[in-house]
């Protein structure tokens, strides 16, 4: 059922007579074409709420208190609104990765015309695997692009849409339409990331990216320097061209916080990264960027108020972010450079060649009267001793990582720095401890004190994975003898800093593929082992076991799902044309692949986790994410496990909880350990590929939990699963708790187990 | 009506709706509470293992003593069986947080001795702003059982709830809380 285009439209959309794969049944689909999918996974994938808030206040009818049983004066019940409250998150995040689409795409077709054709070298023919498999087409230029765009922003209207008053009802429906804004984001996220690294000549076919510098140790503060914040790299890349133009490159120092770091990297890799975005705040205050240029999301609101704390100036570079500047879009540039330099006025300017611009002259001029860097020690004990004790504990309370400040503000205050030091790891420099202190102690500046000042060294993102590195590892992936891809994405609200690049680093060691991206990746980056390197020095950076890659900034998440879409129609050459189900199908049965958003904060995070989830890909959230509200889990020994054997046409109970949970929070690092292995784990492992698995899970327990998994029956289905070097200790546990061979089968598929348009063969490769 | 909690020490957990944690502010009540229960569960975190008071024992150990003292069965989630190997003690049930609250919030669960879901939940020893979205779950969806919270930072969306206290008095709480449930 097609809601908004009719079947003609979409037919001369995807250009049906281009024969590269025949078409499915779900050619850019629409809420209802793919709701079954999504109830399949629902059913198996329970969602589980944590109401954030008990109340509703959405309509002039409330606020209704929806607690225990009670009803909204509309009829809706606190699951529901949860679940409308997470389809806001979504669409929010959906909205943001669209328009930042929407504006990399227009600005592109400007410069570059809308034939401009897509071309991402030798090793990547598959250029778009999300689009081919969602919308049905082949993108092929800028204009095929923007094509991606227009589809999503119409799929967005209907979702936002259900979110009003008398809308949906059901916390089911909500989740499918969670999950169709998930599936919507991703493609976009794969339109514009294809975008820039077309338009911008961003490396693409090679996984040997340069190593850039990383670190606000690593921003040479003698010289001008240009701080850029956000996701939209456009107007950085635009200083960029601004300072190789007038032979300036080696004397401004262009850095960044956040993705554009990410994006202005792939565009020159003499630009550093600040670091992630919970390092915003930290930086701002101690003044080294002489010039701020923020384009957009995740960009502090209150950045003019602090630019003026420390005297830098500011430029707002897009439309989302404007702080009620005054626009000098068509001012005279020596006007603009001018007052800003003058006067200290700050300005939003919305074209991007003309606020990098802007942004390098203003630098060069200001930087050489301003006084910059981070405090010393000595004067951060003075600081410090400004802490009256007080017995309310004001900045613990306000701390959303509940840090015992005091303590490390009295010690400070007596010239002992490593408590404060090792709250910094796990403090994300939000300033809610300064606000609620009765003497406003400047507890982020007094952190300048402690943070580290290396530099260190980040691959730069490299977009897609290569069509010729799936062929080598889609078999090994399919059979489970790599154990699988580990993905770190998200942003930087974990418990502590460190977590990350030592989860990534254990799972390299035994083979797994890592991947990483946006904050994720830069968090990885700054931590050095004993010869002072960091992951990105230490493994290959290739798509391959034991290998850590970083693909890019946030939108490049997309070339992650891209590649577990790769292996099933290249490797497994499954036609993947406008055939959603039986690709996200053969994911969830065989591509152990597994998502960790360890510091997942943003609208954004929520979106893209939900993405993967329809694709089949279980993703594992950090403490804080709880907030979200929303889990999707199974429950092993009570759920069905029964799925459908593709080639004999037979249901067969599997009793196998593989993967265990679609959506999934855990609270500490240890625990998180021990989960990566067990949601790598699918149906499709041949004996030798779940040896394989198990014995990283049975290692990794004992390692964290000093026993044996405490489910470890759940996962044996024969003694041929066995790692031959716990057999000994296994069988003697299975024979306690009762264990029975499970049945096999040959081909784990969900079609057949749900109406569908899909027919049972066409999962047969 | 008895004092209803509304903010907790961390700001983060403000309760915004009617339904919140009564506090209990003595130990004796608290300790009548779990004796009376019938099938009770103890839900201990990770933070009970890290927090040591200053006579050396940690908040595991006082949790380790109420559930021996009553025949409480444990679930130790996040890595906390490990330290409970090694202080001798195997924990019934070990699920991680938000897994044994899923299980919890169905009425027909057996529980972790397989005699029926359990009455009351004492929690202590997770994250704060986990623990209250989990209770959060319970107080919505779990309507067949009573959640307690021996957290000395107190959580709005128990049922009961200890008040804010500070270390020493917390430790004071615990000790009486062992005293009253040994008599
Ligand atoms: S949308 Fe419904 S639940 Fe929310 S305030 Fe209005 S009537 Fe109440
Ligand atoms: S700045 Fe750090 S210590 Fe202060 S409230 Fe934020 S996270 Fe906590
Ligand atoms: S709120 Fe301020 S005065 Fe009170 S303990 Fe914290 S830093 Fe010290």
């Amino acid at each position: 059922m097609v809601v908004t285009l009719e079947r003609d439209d979409v037919s001369e959309l995807i250009r049906p007579e281009d024969m590269w794969e025949p078409i499915g049944p779900t050619p850019m689909p629409e809420i209802p074409d793919l709701r079954n999918w999504s109830m399949r996974l629902l059913k198996t994938y329970k969602p589980f709420y944590a109401p954030f808030c008990d109340l509703c206040c959405l309509c002039t009818y409330g606020k209704c208190d929806l607690t225990a049983g009670r009803k909204g004066a509309c009829g809706l019940d606190i699951a529901s609104q949860q679940a409308r409250m997470v389809l806001i998150a979504c669409c929010t995040g959906l909205a943001a990765h669209g328009a930042h689409a929407r504006h990399m795409i227009d600005y592109l077709i400007e410069r570059l015309g809308e034939n401009y054709k897509i071309d991402l070298g030798m090793q990547v023919d598959v250029e778009a695997p999300i689009t081919r498999t969602v919308m049905g087409l082949k993108p092929e230029t800028l204009g095929g692009l923007r094509r991606v765009v227009e589809y999503v922003e119409g799929g967005l209207i209907h979702l936002v849409s259900s979110t009003h008053t008398g809308q949906e009802g059901s916390s089911l429906d909500f989740e499918v339409k969670n999950l169709h804004a998930g599936m919507l984001d991703l493609l976009v996220m794969e339109a514009a990331d294809i975008a820039q690294i077309v338009g911008f000549g961003y490396p693409t076919s090679i996984a040997d990216t340069p190593l850039v510098d990383i670190g606000w140790g690593s921003v040479d503060k003698t010289k001008p320097v240009v701080l850029c914040i956000g996701h939209n790299a456009a107007s950085a890349n635009a200083l960029i061209d601004y300072l190789r133009a007038n032979d300036l490159e080696d004397e401004v120092e262009v850095c960044g916080i956040c993705c554009t770091a990410h994006d202005v990297t792939r565009y020159s890799d003499k630009a550093k990264v600040v670091g992630p975005l919970s390092r915003q705040l930290f930086f701002l205050r101690c003044g080294i960027a002489d010039v701020i240029l923020t384009d957009e999301q995740c960009v502090m609101t209150n950045i003019p108020e602090e630019a003026r704390k420390t005297g830098a100036a500011l430029i707002a570079g897009s439309d989302k972010i404007c702080y009620g500047l005054e626009d000098a879009t068509e001012k005279e540039t020596d006007e603009v450079v001018q007052e800003m330099v003058d006067d200290g006025k700050q300005f939003v300017i919305f074209d991007p060649e003309k606020a990098g611009e802007v942004a390098a002259r203003v630098a060069v001029e200001i930087a050489p009267r301003r006084k910059k860097g981070f405090i010393d020690e000595a004067e951060a004990q003075e600081l410090a001793k400004g802490c009256e004790k007080c017995k309310a504990f004001m900045c613990s309370q306000a701390c959303p990582n509940l840090l015992p400040i005091q303590q490390g503000m009295q010690q400070a205050a007596e010239g002992s720095f490593d408590r404060l030091r090792s709250l910094f790891d796990q403090c994300f420099t939000c300033g809610k401890c300064e606000q609620e202190c009765p003497r406003h102690l400047p507890v982020v500046k007094i952190m300048q004190s402690v943070a580290t000042k290396e530099t260190f060294k980040l691959r730069s993102g490299r977009g897609p994975v290569h069509d010729v590195e799936i062929r080598k590892v889609g078999s090994p992936i399919v059979l489970g003898t790599i154990p699988g891809i580990v993905a770190f994405v998200g942003c930087s609200n974990y418990p502590a800093a460190g977590d990350i690049a030592e989860m990534a680093e254990e799972f390299a060691k035994r083979k797994y593929i890592v991947c990483l991206s946006g904050c994720a990746a830069m968090t990885a980056a700054m931590q050095k082992d004993e010869e002072g390197k960091t992951i990105y020095e230490k493994y290959p950076p290739d798509f391959d076991a034991g290998c850590i890659l970083n693909v890019g900034s946030c939108v490049a998440n997309a070339h992650i799902a891209g590649a577990a879409i790769k292996v099933a129609n290249i490797f497994a050459t499954l036609p993947s044309r406008a055939n959603y189900e039986v690709i996200a199908d053969y994911i969830l049965n065989r591509v152990g692949a597994c998502g960790v958003a360890w510091g997942a904060y943003s609208q954004k995070a929520a979106t893209i986790g939900t993405g993967f989830n329809r694709w089949g890909v279980p993703v594992i959230l950090g403490p804080h994410s709880s907030k979200y509200r929303r889990l999707y889990l199974s429950r092993k020994e009570e759920d069905d496990w029964t799925v459908m054997d593709g080639r004999t046409g037979q249901l067969v109970g599997t009793q196998e909880p593989t993967p265990e949970h679609l959506a999934y929070v855990i609270e500490t690092k240890e625990r998180a350990m021990v989960t990566i292995p067990k949601l790598c784990m699918r149906r499709n492992d041949t004996p030798p590929g779940r040896q394989i698995k198990l014995s990283h899970y049975i290692s990794l327990y004992k390692r964290y939990m000093g026993s044996l998994p405490d489910d470890l029956h759940h996962f044996v289905r024969s003694t041929r699963d066995i790692p031959l070097v716990y057999k000994k200790e296994v069988l003697p546990y299975l024979k306690e708790m009762g264990w029975k061979e499970k049945p096999a089968l040959s081909l784990p598929t969900l079609i057949g187990t749900y109406p569908s348009k899909v027919r049972l063969d066409a999962v047969i490769h | 009506m008895a004092e209803v909690m509304k903010l907790p020490f961390w700001r983060v957990n403000v309760l915004t709706g009617l339904k919140g944690a009564r506090v209990i502010e003595d130990p004796r009540e608290c300790a009548g509470l779990i004796r009376r229960a019938k099938r009770p569960l103890f839900v201990a975190g990770p933070r009970a293992i890290d927090h040591y008071f200053d006579n050396g024992k940690t908040s595991l150990e006082y949790v380790l003593e109420i559930a021996r003292l009553v025949n409480m069965p444990t679930c130790a989630t996040a890595h906390v069986k490990k330290r409970m190997l090694e202080l001798g003690i195997k924990p019934d049930s070990v699920y991680d947080i938000i897994e044994i609250i899923n299980h919890l919030k169905d009425p027909d669960w057996q529980g972790v001795r397989k005699e029926g879901n359990h009455d009351l939940i004492v929690f202590s020893g997770i994250r704060c702003e986990l623990a209250e979205l989990g209770l959060s779950t319970l107080k919505h969806f779990a309507p067949h059982l009573k959640t307690m919270a021996l957290c000395r930072y107190s959580h709005p969306n128990a049922d009961y709830a200890q008040p804010i206290l500070s270390d020493e008095k917390w430790k004071g709480y615990f000790e009486e809380l062992v005293t009253n449930l040994q008599q």
